[in-house]
């Protein structure tokens, strides 16, 4: 619990010592079967799991990690989260004799200032030994879990000043020695939690573990050990020689980029998040010196295992996709991560707001800075939500319930160069699959009124940010309703001319005398019938509008995505006739002249 | 009076199979793309002259005609499909876009997004609301609604989806929305979401409706050409179609969701693979069929292909009625081998029929699987290929795996040929994988059945690789599908959403939920001339533990002929959550006993028995070893060695072949690798076994 342990933790580990080697093509098989081992990992909790959070938004990633503690393979989940697992596996690894680790056990982490990520994000991992007893690989699988047992239910506290205050922090623990379950571990778990729910997910993650561990010894049979770890090692190589390969292709200089943050939860305001991306030959820097380390801010205090998980995540979406995804990502890049700042906190801050912002903003810095020479795959793979407005009761025979609020919306999904944002969100979330009104309203006392898209909420641009939706909801029961507003005055920013995206906003109490405007954290008591209106951002636009094909324009404001007004306004496209007539044509003369009017208004 | 017909369109081919008491006869001729139905009566008249007889003649004889048709699929490749719009729910009209935020590639920002089915222009929202509890919030805004059709119409649509929230509970503001559509534009096709696919939740629901109504009035219409067409040759019977759920039913009863025949084509395969293997006593089976472009897995469980309804998606499209699960990689003979930066890859691009792979001698350059197995022996082009229609050729085949493989992996042709063939393994073996872990069941427990065209080249070595010991090779595995749509069931597979803790589930509503699917399945299967007596009925239900996301679906009960509903007891609900928790416990590995489960749907599949092919098994002639017409330098995995030739033509039941070797059949090869041993069965198909 300190910085020279993140420091012992994130150190260079060498390759598993193996005499044999490999070729390339068995590497490549080996790094296959791994990933479809995450997926049977993955897809075994998402199918036994109890929590909607795992089961249905597939909150849940599976990675594999080797014996010196290295990430070997990962697969389907949420590209940030997958990389966090080896940092908590590792300070597991810290305790090995202690723990008397052994074949068959199964342990849990999730403690930010051990290597985890914030609270809610359970660990789970089980490793696998040789016949000599030599330790190989280790599955690990990390789910975000319903409660934390904090002073809060739900795992977050919009003004907790430390970690105590939410929830119980588990640097390692062992919760089934040599293949019996230890009771009094797991029932501890349980008695800590709010759901009882809980028991089945635990249950679910340990049987998805040893599922895995199953899978990897069948994989050590078919290649033979040694092989599997000259695999790993080759695999981790690649990845690191190739990523390098494309760095070298990028000019060589500094490209700093600076997001601001609305306010930490007690209203300190634009927490900063500096970065910069240094290019030299084939290395690359990310630098976050000169991001804040203001200590009176509150619960803006990422962990230190989601920060670099973060600026992985959105570097590797800025490269071949093609490239495995593992340690040698780590190896190839170099971060520098001021100790005591907001992105290496010190010990016992809060987390699980701070898991959230500036964890994005990382990513998002990193996409800007680079977006001039890597214009068409700067898309910034963020949510730039505080949080979902989650909502929290209690049924007649006093079972706590709580909606997620994790629902269907489009929120985020920019542009880049070439492609228009479309979809919900990033691809990165593309695996995070939201809640649907018809399964929520069959489980909670919740009305979902509409969430359609709103016009002209996506950035402007040569290609357009997708619209961000209005989700209005109505609580049928008196609830805690608990949300935290950012990216109201920072929003998305746009790139290489692009507009920014519209901002957010969210409102509680529609339409009442006594509607207000959520400026910032709350945890509200809510009436029955009381109606929620949370207007999420949209994608951010690329590029200058002016340059946009206006036919493009013309079918945007007949799909509503632009109004015939912002075509005017940020296209510079003037149109005739009405969408409701489906007779909208582009008067080019008019536009022309529009254009070379505006074009030379900013020039 | 007793032929029985099955008919499967395929990409290249047109395959048929005759039924006439036990005997089948094969036929395959050219697909005519531009009017898939006339490629379908010529076949017809080739079958006829074969019998000797004219096409009037053997179609009067003719009790039913069964047919699997790709017009849905190839609909959402070509993407031109109806102009379609949509009515919805005020403030849902994006769900079909949103996709519940599902992105194909998480890691790939260039990736686009499908090519639209229903723009946003043309999905509209009309004021209304219905509960959960089928109450009605806000009645439907008939004026809107009439609005809104206006701008459809103004639009030229000719197809509307009409989904609104919590229809399948109560459906009435969809079916007046009908009527009013049905006012505005008379001739466009309606579909219904609480027809097409009554259940939750409200994206899986739209998404189908809104592909049902995208392919339903080509579907509809091609339907209708090819009963017209039969009609005026002579056919005066049922046309019986597949269904992507492996059962067949009839246009009436598809004319409310046509999208039920979408990738109906595999489920053929499958369920002629189930009943196969059945008649082999190998009830559990994994069916893999390699041909041209694709390999397509499925399993089969207890000797049935379940269908299962949800998460399919197809052509970017989501469609959550009931499917027989198969898993399409791009992985076939003519898949493309490529180096890039480094790693090798085979697939998923195809060099198709034309030009086809280097050895087809059509003008191909880029390499392929099937010219990587001809430099490894294990095809020859010493004998014609593909029934003797041609020959392949070497010549170009070493070059192009130089330039394209082995050079940039710095080896030899013969080693850059053995490097694809472990790809595309490898690669088969994922998806194995991934299927079976979605089922959650263990490869190593299954028999693999293994048809196409180069199925069989790769069966027993991908087997050895899962854990599987025994894999059978039908002798008519190259026109299986054809074959297959012969054993497919009439029947119907639907559920009912009922939602409630199983603790106060009532039993009378579960009866009658059971009773409302019973009877649809009662009239329709009548009127297509089936009798109630013959019907089989399996009554199951969905459960899950409370906040679980996936339903594991529990039998009830099967009853053969009349309504009997008396198994739904006062005890029923205790004896399916005790079968409940054993499922779980032997699906996931554990169970929670302490917790109790909560009913989420009502299911009913009813099914009729038809005459089809038999399919028989057994081994009893003696074992013997077949003599090897000759030798050819193969590498079957170990390195290079002369290798025994057998062709299938000499080979009768009771004839053993020991590996290495290879088998050389009118349309297919089949490897016997290295600890492996063939022989020919009772009805003259292949068993290969792991001996060694």
């Amino acid at each position: 619990m300190s910085f020279e342990l993140n420091r012992r933790l994130v150190a260079r580990r060498p390759p598993l010592a193996t005499s044999a080697d490999v070729d390339a093509v068995t590497a490549s098989i080996i790094n296959g079967a791994f990933e479809t081992v995450c997926f049977e990992v993955a897809t075994h909790l998402g199918r036994a799991a109890s929590s909607a959070i795992i089961n249905q938004s597939n909150e849940r990633n599976a990675s594999i990690i080797d014996g010196n503690g290295r990430l070997a393979g990962i697969s389907v989940g949420i590209p940030q989260l997958l990389f966090v697992s080896p940092l908590a596996v590792r300070w597991g690894l810290e305790n090995f004799a202690e723990d008397d680790w052994g074949p068959g056990d199964v342990f849990v982490g999730n403690d930010p200032d051990y290597g985890g990520g914030h609270l809610p994000d359970y660990t789970v991992y089980a490793p696998l030994f040789d016949a000599q007893g030599e330790l190989i690989l280790i599955q690990a699988l990390q789910a975000h879990q319903g409660d934390t047992g904090g002073k809060d239910p739900g795992g977050f506290s919009v003004d907790s000043r430390d970690i105590f205050g939410e929830g119980m922090g588990i640097p390692v623990l062992k919760l089934v020695h040599r293949g019996r379950p230890r009771r009094d571990a797991i029932d501890m778990l349980i008695r800590n939690n709010r759901f009882p729910s809980f028991a089945g997910d635990i249950a679910a993650m340990i049987s998805a573990v040893q599922a895995g561990v199953q899978a990897l010894q069948e994989i050590c049979d078919r290649f033979g050990t040694e092989t599997v770890k000259a695999a790993v090692n080759y695999n981790i190589d690649q990845t690191n020689e190739r990523f390098r390969a494309e760095v070298a292709a990028w000019p060589d200089g500094d490209y700093p980029a600076d997001v601001w943050i609305d306010q930490d939860t007690a209203g300190n305001p634009d927490v900063h998040v500096r970065v910069t991306c240094k290019v030299a030959g084939d290395q690359l820097t990310v630098d976050m010196s000169g991001s804040d380390a203001r200590p009176e801010l509150v619960n803006v205090w990422n962990t230190f295992a989601n920060t670099r998980g973060y600026a992985i995540a959105q570097l590797a979406s800025m490269v071949d996709p093609g490239i495995n995804k593992n340690e040698g990502l780590f190896y190839a890049v170099d971060m520098v991560i001021p100790e005591g700042s907001i992105l290496q906190p010190p010990p016992n801050k809060p987390a699980a707001l701070g898991a959230f912002h500036p964890a994005v903003e990382v990513g998002e810095a990193i996409c800007i800075a680079l977006s001039p020479i890597l214009p068409a795959r700067s898309a910034p793979q963020v949510y730039k939500l505080g949080m979902p407005s989650a909502v929290i009761g209690f049924t007649d025979t006093g079972e706590m319930w709580m909606d997620q609020g994790v629902d269907v919306r489009a929120s985020d999904a920019s542009a880049t160069q070439g492609l228009d944002g479309w979809g919900a969100m990033c691809a990165g979330l593309g695996n995070l699959i939201l809640a649907t009104a018809e399964d929520a309203e069959s489980r909670f006392p919740v009305l979902n009124l509409g969430r359609e898209m709103t016009t002209d909420t996506g950035g402007a641009g040569r290609w357009r940010g997708q619209p961000g939706t209005r989700n209005v909801k109505q609580v049928l029961a008196p609830v805690s309703a608990m949300t935290w507003m950012v990216s109201r005055k920072h929003p998305l920013r746009g790139l290489n001319g692009g507009n920014d995206a519209a901002p957010y906003s969210n409102h509680f109490l529609v339409g009442t005398a006594d509607e207000y405007e959520v400026e910032n954290a709350i945890n509200a008591q809510l009436p029955a019938g009381a109606i929620t209106a949370y207007q999420y951002g949209g994608g951010a636009g690329f590029d200058n509008p002016l340059e946009r094909d206006p036919v493009a324009v013309r079918e945007d404001v007949l799909d509503e995505y632009v109004s015939m007004e912002a075509a005017r306004r940020d296209y510079g496209v003037v149109l005739t006739g009405s969408v409701e007539n489906c007779d909208v044509e582009i008067d080019t003369a008019a536009t022309a002249a529009l254009r070379a009017q505006m074009a030379a208004a900013t020039a | 009076m007793s032929y029985r017909i099955g008919i499967d369109i395929g990409g290249t081919f047109t395959d048929f199979a005759l039924l006439r008491g036990d005997r089948l006869r094969l036929h395959k001729n050219l697909s005519t793309p531009e009017d898939r139905s006339l490629g379908v009566l010529e076949g017809l008249a080739a079958l006829a002259q074969l019998e000797g007889c004219t096409l009037a003649d053997l179609l009067a004889a003719t009790e039913a005609i069964i047919h699997g048709t790709t017009v849905a699929d190839n609909t959402l490749i070509e993407m031109n499909g109806a102009c379609t719009g949509l009515l919805t729910t005020d403030g849902f009209r994006d769900e079909l876009e949103l996709r519940r935020g599902y992105k194909e590639n998480i890691w790939d920002v260039r990736l686009g997004p499908p090519q639209p089915i229903v723009p946003r222009r043309r999905r509209l929202g009309v004021p209304e609301r219905v509960r959960c509890d089928g109450s009605v919030h806000t009645p439907l805004d008939e004026d809107a609604a009439r609005a809104a059709i206006a701008r459809l119409r103004k639009q030229g649509v000719e197809s509307v989806a009409i989904c609104t929230l919590f229809s399948f509970v109560n459906p009435a503001h969809e079916l007046r929305l009908a009527e009013l559509v049905r006012e505005a534009l008379p001739d466009a096709h309606i579909s219904l979401s609480h027809q097409v696919l009554p259940k939750s939740p409200e994206f899986e629901r739209v998404s189908t409706t809104a592909v049902n109504g995208y392919v339903g009035p080509r579907v509809t219409h091609y339907i209708e050409r090819l009963c017209e067409r039969l009609a005026q040759a002579g056919y005066a019977r049922q046309l019986l179609l597949m269904q992507s759920n492996g059962g067949v039913m009839t246009r009436e009863y598809l004319a409310g969701s046509p999208v039920r025949v979408l990738a109906s084509g595999p489920a053929g395969g499958v369920i002629g693979g189930a009943a196969t293997g059945a008649a082999k006593d190998a009830r559990e089976l994994l069916c893999v069929d390699m041909g041209g472009t694709s390999y397509d897995v499925s399993v089969v469980q207890g000797g049935s292909a379940p269908a299962e309804s949800g998460w399919n998606w197809h052509h970017r499209y989501l469609v959550a009625v009931p499917m027989v699960q198969v898993e399409t990689l791009g992985a076939g003979g003519g898949s493309i081998c490529s180096v890039e930066a480094g790693t090798l890859h085979v697939g998923p691009a195809s060099a198709g029929a034309e030009p086809g792979p280097v050895c087809y001698g059509r003008g191909g350059t880029r390499p392929t699987v099937t010219d990587a197995i001809l430099v490894l022996g294990l095809l020859s082009d010493d004998e014609g290929f593909a029934g003797g229609g041609f020959r392949l050729t070497r010549d170009g085949v070493e070059e192009a795996l130089r330039e394209h493989v082995a050079g940039p992996l710095g080896c030899s042709v013969e080693e850059a040929a053995f490097d694809c063939w472990r790809v595309v393994n490898a690669n088969m073996t994922q998806a194995v994988r991934r299927l079976t872990a979605e089922k959650g069941c263990d490869p190593r427990a299954l028999t693999m059945l293994a048809y196409g065209g180069n199925g069989p080249v790769f069966a027993a070595i991908q087997a050895q690789e899962l854990g599987i010991g025994r894999v059978l090779v039908p002798r008519t595995s190259p026109g299986f599908s054809a074959t297959g749509a012969l054993t497919a069931r009439p029947g119907i597979d639907e559920e009912r959403a009922y939602l409630a803790p199983a603790s106060d589930a009532s039993v009378e509503r579960l009866r009658e939920l059971w009773a409302e699917l019973d009877a649809r399945a009662e009239t329709f299967l009548t009127a297509a001339g089936f009798r109630r007596a013959d019907m089989q009925c399996r009554y199951q239900l969905n459960l899950r533990y409370p906040g679980q996301n996936w339903s594991l679906t529990v039998d009830a009960a099967q009853v053969t002929g009349e309504q009997d509903l008396s198994f739904a007891d006062e005890q029923l609900v205790a004896r399916m959550v005790a079968r409940f928790h054993a499922l779980h416990q032997e699906q996931y590995g554990h169970a929670r006993e302490a917790e109790a489960p909560e009913i989420t749907g009502v299911r009913l599949v009813a099914a009729t028995d038809i005459p089809g092919p038999v399919f028989s098994g057994g081994s009893t002639a003696a074992r013997q070893a077949a003599t090897a017409h000759r030798e050819r330098r193969a590498n079957l995995g170990h390195g290079f060695a002369p290798t025994a030739i057998f062709r299938g033509a000499d080979l009768t039941p009771g004839h053993e072949v020991k590996g290495p070797a290879i088998i050389e059949e009118q349309f297919t090869t089949i490897v016997v690798y290295p600890g492996w041993t063939a022989h020919v069965d009772d009805a003259g198909d292949y068993e290969l076994n792991r001996t060694g």
